[in-house]
């Protein structure tokens, strides 16, 4: 499904974030980028989601060619890619339902859907009580839920995290992690940049390594490996 | 995208009620550089109608020769107004002259006669209209080498200075109209940048969960139509109201000063401030998101 074929990426800085990167992602995978900071994790996400292109390279979403796609096929490609982030990036000044419902507004679904789309995802991530709640009423972990919900309304094919729950205790960590666990069983390929060693050594799942830009590491039910 | 005009007209409100003082900031700036633009415009009209009465009031006096029979007098007359650029040409005869002098001083004309050594000492004069005050100067120095003519004077250096300072007025006013013209383009885009800038999340997630460029500009657009739209009424207004109340101030003041009373222009000149207010908002907005829809 995510293919990377000899991806570099140099920053007009001069920073060399990625060097030589090939990854082959397969549909359904749960996948965490583990690695030190400014190691490259963030990039290669970004990479994922066309919000960067490759300096050298070819980067691949479902035989989609992310470097040759035109400009006005990204938002095209983006609503098949569910994003979460570490600070949940939530419109403060609209409500969770408001919040939710954006995603399917701003791409032409019509109301009456949307209020039906919206309120089953807001069901899903267990926030339906708070409907009507503005983010700052929220806890972290609800407002990542709400990031969450944002993310997998236009059931993409791929999700991607970064660092989502590095602003999270630990137990509202695992509700999330829970969610995404539920969310890539229902067929949705995840792939998560993450520092808690905790839950991908729990987890069980595929691990890659970035250190200096570079795969280091690529194991199927791999753990953290970073000893403290 | 017609499911999606709810949506987009109550961002736009919604962008409005958010953001009052920089949606007031917005009209203040189209209406005040709209005003400014509106009062040059007529300005500048103003300025070319009076270069314009005063050109052509501008006329060249020839006196023909004291020898010239009455048919010469004729003749020349005729051939003066065959030349080129010549609109018109009219003859104060000696006699003419005689009596209209008789008249300011009260005398007869046998008495004036007497008195200068019997012969009437006033020339025949060609008072010579021109088509184009700019060939007064010309016009009046071919003539000079006319043998029939013994002088022909044309106010030489008041033509001179006159075309200058009426050229001068007509560059001045461009410039005016021009230097303003970009200013309250530069301010309007400033301030559709800082109204975008205020909204760099909204768009960024926006592009995030897939919203079209043309969608995201949706919004925006309107509300630069809108705001221009606003301050375009305003300025209409103020300068509609400003001219009609100067118009009426300077007529009964300054009577000798010719103003441009132009029904046809002053619809012309609000309805063009309206049109450029909702201009100047919609391309301000366009081009300011064009820098963050990229990338």
């Amino acid at each position: 499904m995510i293919q990377l074929t000899n991806v570099s990426k140099i920053y007009s800085n001069g920073a060399r974030a990625l060097v030589d990167v090939n990854l082959k992602i397969g549909k359904g995978n749960f996948v965490f980028l583990v690695g030190p900071s400014g190691a490259g994790k963030s990039t290669l996400i970004k990479l994922l989601y066309r919000e960067e292109i490759p300096t050298r390279g070819q980067v691949q979403i479902n035989s989609r060619n992310l470097v040759r796609m035109k400009e006005r096929e990204v938002p095209y490609l983006r609503r098949s890619i569910g994003v979460i982030f570490q600070d949940f990036k939530l419109l403060p000044n609209k409500t969770v339902f408001e919040n939710v419902a954006f995603a399917l507004e701003v791409i032409g679904v019509p109301k009456r859907e949307v209020r039906s789309r919206t309120l089953a995802t807001i069901d899903l991530v267990g926030l339906k009580a708070k409907e009507k709640a503005y983010p700052h009423e929220l806890s972290g972990g609800e407002q990542q839920r709400v990031c969450v919900a944002r993310a997998i309304i236009n059931n993409p094919a791929l999700l991607v995290a970064d660092e989502p729950t590095g602003n999270l205790d630990p137990d509202t960590a695992w509700d999330i992690m829970d969610l995404l666990y539920e969310i890539n069983k229902r067929g949705t390929t995840v792939v998560m940049a993450t520092h808690a060693r905790a839950i991908v050594n729990k987890m069980q799942k595929r691990v890659i390594a970035i250190e200096n830009g570079r795969v280091a590491r690529d194991e199927e039910q791999g753990g953290y490996g970073y000893d403290v | 995208m017609f499911n999606s005009s709810g949506y987009i007209f109550r961002e736009t409100f919604n962008s409005m009620r958010r953001n009052p003082w920089l949606s007031l900031a917005s009209v203040i700036t189209v209406m005040v550089s709209l005003v400014i633009l509106g009062y040059s415009i007529f300005f500048l009209a103003n300025t070319a109608n009076m270069a314009k009465s005063f050109e052509s009031e501008l006329e060249i006096g020839a006196f023909v020769q004291m020898s010239y029979t009455p048919e010469e007098v004729q003749d020349l007359k005729s051939q003066i107004e065959q030349m080129p650029g010549v609109e018109s040409v009219s003859l104060v005869t000696k006699e003419q002259a005689l009596e209209d002098f008789g008249k300011t001083i009260g005398g007869t004309q046998s008495s004036i006669v007497a008195d200068v050594g019997g012969t009437n000492p006033f020339p025949d004069k060609l008072t010579v209209k021109v088509t184009d005050p700019q060939n007064v100067k010309t016009l009046a120095q071919s003539l000079e080498t006319n043998p029939g003519l013994y002088k022909v004077r044309y106010g030489q250096e008041f033509v001179d200075q006159l075309l200058k300072f009426t050229q001068w007025l007509r560059w001045i006013g461009f410039g005016v109209v021009a230097a303003f013209g970009a200013a309250a383009v530069v301010l309007i885009s400033i301030n559709v940048k800082i109204n975008v800038f205020s909204r760099r999340k909204e768009i960024q997630i926006m592009k995030l969960v897939g919203a079209s460029n043309g969608f995201i500009r949706w919004p925006f657009l309107i509300e630069g139509l809108a705001l221009g739209l606003v301050g375009g009424t305003l300025a209409a207004i103020i300068v509609g109201v400003g001219y009609n109340w100067i118009t009426v101030y300077v007529q009964s003041t300054l009577t000798f000063l010719p103003v441009v009373q132009n029904q046809v222009l002053f619809r012309q000149v609000t309805l063009g401030l309206l049109l450029a207010g909702m201009a100047m908002g919609a391309i301000g907005s366009v081009f300011s998101l064009q820098k963050f829809l990229r990338a």
